[in-house]
């Protein structure tokens, strides 16, 4: 068991290190972005998942962490001698003394209240920043340049590829090991029952705030690594959309599971690298997709595959296939009916395309390869009912999937539907 | 080890089958728009795509460059600097030679110094950054270098041509209310309101820096206009903060006129109404004051007439074309540089009056047009009877400033 996870993990590795040289620089820079995203998730996800504390402002310590490592590239283009690998160390420095400070407070408070703080202190620097010139360089922001250092030049992608990959292993596999500890243990403790820790004798506030301000500290070490990456940061990294983000991430991801965010991270940053270049609506399309995680599989990607793991020997496989390969035509057809709609809306309504029909010119909208007419009823009928069809199909393989999966065991379906809680 | 065999084999063989097929073919000169195209700012990115677009699609109708079609492609910026800067690295990727942005100065930071720090470590394969609307006085400050172009007004240029006008009109009078945005445009405004008292002979009666886009109610910003006295308010702000202003001043009666660089941005005067009633403006283009034959061309393929930044935005472009005559690399290799060396040398006529590039600090020289919102001009706005009737447009040696001191750039030998 334990040998062949030692394998996926050594192949994954030797993948992440062996691959990226002969991808091309837009692959290389999607893939640095999968890891600092990958990074700041699972560092939020110790606070969220772990720890139970939903905090909705992570921008500010990645902020932090990013602005502390471009002052020390500053310092280095200066002359200060310092590897420029580790750099994101002083990310991590100051992510960690501004967690600690910032958790004293937030910790304070539970739930919605904590929430609600962290909102607040996120937005102190986000008001500071753009008129704090010595520190945050203003509106525009501050900006250095990767210095070489011990024989690399650090001027290409992939070197920066390296650095991020190096870090944020090692930073996740400190995290992995963090689970492992009685802290760890005691961590998961303050999220089931606060009280009972308490009345075990531990100073929960006290504890609270370490496990907040190590969220950070690893948070800030993931803002480092994009200063390095982008060399500059402004005021806009932190803005509520990077803490919405990172939510974002974990929650598609799934939280119980100590690489649900990893896994939430690596598909909406490839999915946002490919679907931004090909429509303006892929924010409408990330949406969507959170929304139906959230209402059909609320333990995130892991949790399903997790669900799918633990019933493995159960599972009637043969008999699932069927339902299963129907459903996903199912999905694919509404997936389809959905796109089309949504693209050709988008063809239409844009300004140049009015502007023409305006004066009469209802041209024809090339998509997919093929013409349309939009004025015809039938393109946009034929997609709806495609769409419909799909809807039809997943609800009626919906029955037989979950006959299947309870086997007439009546226990078996807590697996699926109930969040998978704990770490790995 | 027939596997290591294997996998060397693949490592060396794969880069070298790619290489040959690289460097045959005519190089097609490759632009990226990098702009807000999704989210809240959407509105001030798309206009400038358009604007792009209008003038590269003519160019490519007439053949494009180098023996190919010039090939555009859009990047989404989601509004800030990161995603800026990741997407400038996929246009690298795609092999870009020109990047075009402008809806935000610190953006436009952003990029310009990703461009210039891609040059420093890519000799050979430079790529040109074209700043079509941001106005921070910094860019071609501290941060101008070589390879960054900018075709935009900035405040000193709106803020000399209203108080000339103005002045020469006897709309100015002689005691002047600043009221600005509390970031680096809003900065270099009270800067050039400052610096223009001498020459307007006017009095600065007080200066108020506000949160930007943060204020939902302006009356007690008017209250204090109207306790100073001022004849002229003059006023850099831009969406909400210039329309709830120009709102509450309506609600106040305060007599003052406002002179404004933004006032024609779409739905400004749909939305003020007759509160703007004889207001000024300081642009580079108003459609009023040319043979409009620009304006309804450019109606046939967007449905609007130019105006607000796009103007720049076709102009700077223009000149771009102009700089693709100006040099040939028949069909081979892009040398940016040269085209640099060229774009500096351009002159074009525009509807309203000569633009050039500035060498020392590549600011482009530009006519800037004062105008004042009247009602019965030919083309009325937001579809109210009210539009901007040009008082006068100053000639581009009128409106430039001093080059900035701490604009130190490094020409290629």
């Amino acid at each position: 068991m334990s040998g062949k996870k030692l394998f996926l993990g050594l192949l994954a590795a030797v993948l992440l290190v062996a691959v990226p040289p002969f991808l091309g620089l837009g692959w290389q820079n999607a893939l640095t972005n999968v890891l600092i995203a990958a990074l700041f998730a699972t560092a939020f996800n110790l606070l969220m998942g772990q720890g139970g504390m939903l905090s909705f402002g992570h921008a500010a310590y990645y902020g932090i962490g990013a602005f502390a490592v471009l002052h020390l590239m500053r310092a280095v283009e200066g002359g200060l001698p310092f590897p420029t690998a580790l750099l994101p160390l002083a990310g991590g420095l100051a992510g960690l003394v501004a967690g600690l400070g910032a958790g004293y407070f937030a910790t304070l408070r539970t739930g919605v209240y904590f929430a609600l703080v962290t909102l607040a202190l996120a937005e102190l620097p986000h008001a500071l920043a753009p008129h704090w010139e010595g520190v945050f360089g203003g509106e525009s922001g501050l900006s250095s340049m990767r210095m070489p250092s011990m024989g690399l030049d650090f001027g290409s992608s992939l070197q920066v590829y390296y650095v991020a990959l190096g870090w944020t292993v090692v930073c996740v596999a400190l995290l992995y090991a963090y689970t492992r500890t009685p802290f760890g243990r005691l961590t998961l403790a303050l999220r089931d029952n606060e009280q009972r820790v308490r009345f075990m004798g531990f100073d929960a506030h006290a504890a609270k705030t370490l496990v907040f301000g190590v969220s950070a500290m690893m948070t800030g070490i993931a803002g480092g690594l994009l200063a390095l990456s982008s060399e500059t940061a402004n005021y806009n990294i932190f803005s509520s959309h990077v803490s919405a983000q990172v939510v974002l991430h974990v929650f598609v991801g799934g939280s119980g599971l100590f690489f649900g965010p990893v896994i939430g991270a690596t598909v909406l940053t490839l999915f946002s690298f490919l679907a931004s270049e090909m429509t303006r609506a892929w924010l409408l399309y990330q949406g969507i997709i959170f929304t139906l995680i959230m209402l059909y599989a609320p333990t995130g990607i892991a949790g399903v595959v997790q669900a799918h793991i633990a019933a493995r020997h159960r599972l009637p496989w043969g008999r699932l296939a069927g339902p299963y390969a129907v459903a996903a035509i199912g999905g694919l057809l509404a997936a389809a009916g959905t796109v089309f709609v949504v693209q050709m809306a988008e063809h239409v309504f844009s300004q140049t395309y009015r502007a023409a029909a305006a004066q009469g010119r209802w041209g024809d909208v090339a998509l997919f390869g093929l013409t349309w007419a939009p004025h015809n009823p039938a393109t946009w009928l034929a997609p709806l009912a495609v769409f419909a069809l799909g809807i039809v199909i997943l609800r009626r393989v919906r029955a037989p999937i979950a006959r299947l999966w309870h086997g007439g065991e009546d226990e078996a379906d807590t697996a699926a539907s109930q969040p998978a809680h704990g770490a790995a | 080890m027939k596997f290591a065999h294997a996998a060397a084999a693949i490592a060396l063989t794969v880069p070298m089958a790619a290489a040959p097929l690289a460097g045959a073919k005519a190089e097609a000169l490759r632009i990226a728009i990098i702009e807000s195209l999704s989210g809240g700012q959407t509105s001030t990115g798309r206009p400038n795509v358009l604007g792009a677009s209008y003038v590269i699609d003519k160019l490519n109708a007439a053949g494009g460059f180098n023996g190919d079609k010039i090939v555009v492609t859009e990047y989404d910026n989601g509004g800030n600097t990161a995603g800026a800067s990741a997407k400038f690295k996929q246009a690298l990727a795609d092999g870009v030679h020109i990047v075009i942005q402008g809806s935000s100065s610190a953006i436009a930071g952003q990029l310009s110094e990703d461009v210039r720090k891609h040059n420093l470590r890519n000799k050979g394969k430079e790529v040109l950054y074209l700043n079509v609307g941001a106005e921070a006085m910094e860019l071609t400050g501290e941060k101008c270098h070589f390879h960054a172009f900018r075709f935009t007004t900035t405040a000193p240029m709106r803020v000399g041509a209203l108080v000339r006008v103005m002045k020469e009109a006897g709309t100015l009078g002689g005691r002047v209310y600043s009221i600005n945005q509390n970031y680096s445009w809003g900065q270099d405004m009270e800067a050039a309101i400052k610096g223009n008292a001498a020459a307007g002979r006017y009095e600065v009666v007080e200066t108020v820096l506000h949160e930007v886009n943060r204020i939902q109610d302006f009356a007690p910003f008017v209250a204090k206009i109207q306790a100073a006295k001022a004849d002229t308010v003059i006023t850099g702000n831009w969406s909400n903060d210039l329309l709830l202003l120009m709102k509450a001043a309506g609600a106040s009666g305060l007599k003052a006129r406002f002179a404004t660089a933004f006032l024609d941005q779409p739905g400004n005067i749909g939305n003020a109404g007759d509160v703007a009633l004889g207001h000024y403006v300081a642009h580079t283009y108003n459609a009023e004051a040319t043979d409009g034959v620009m304006a309804e061309d450019y109606k046939k393929v967007t449905g609007h007439y130019p105006a607000y930044v796009e103007p720049n935005t076709i102009n700077g472009v223009k000149m771009l074309a102009e700089a693709l005559k100006a040099v040939d690399f028949k069909g081979g290799a892009i040398d940016v540089d040269k085209l640099a060396l060229a774009l500096e040398n351009v002159t074009l006529t525009t509807d309203t009056g000569v633009q050039s590039i500035r060498k020392e600090d590549h600011q482009a020289y530009l006519p800037v047009v004062v105008s004042r919102v009247e009602a019965g001009v030919k083309y009325p706005v937001d579809g109210t009877n009210l539009g901007f009737r040009p008082v006068k447009v100053l000639p581009s040696d009128q409106t430039i400033y001093p080059v900035q001191a701490s604009c130190k750039m490094t020409r290629p030998n």
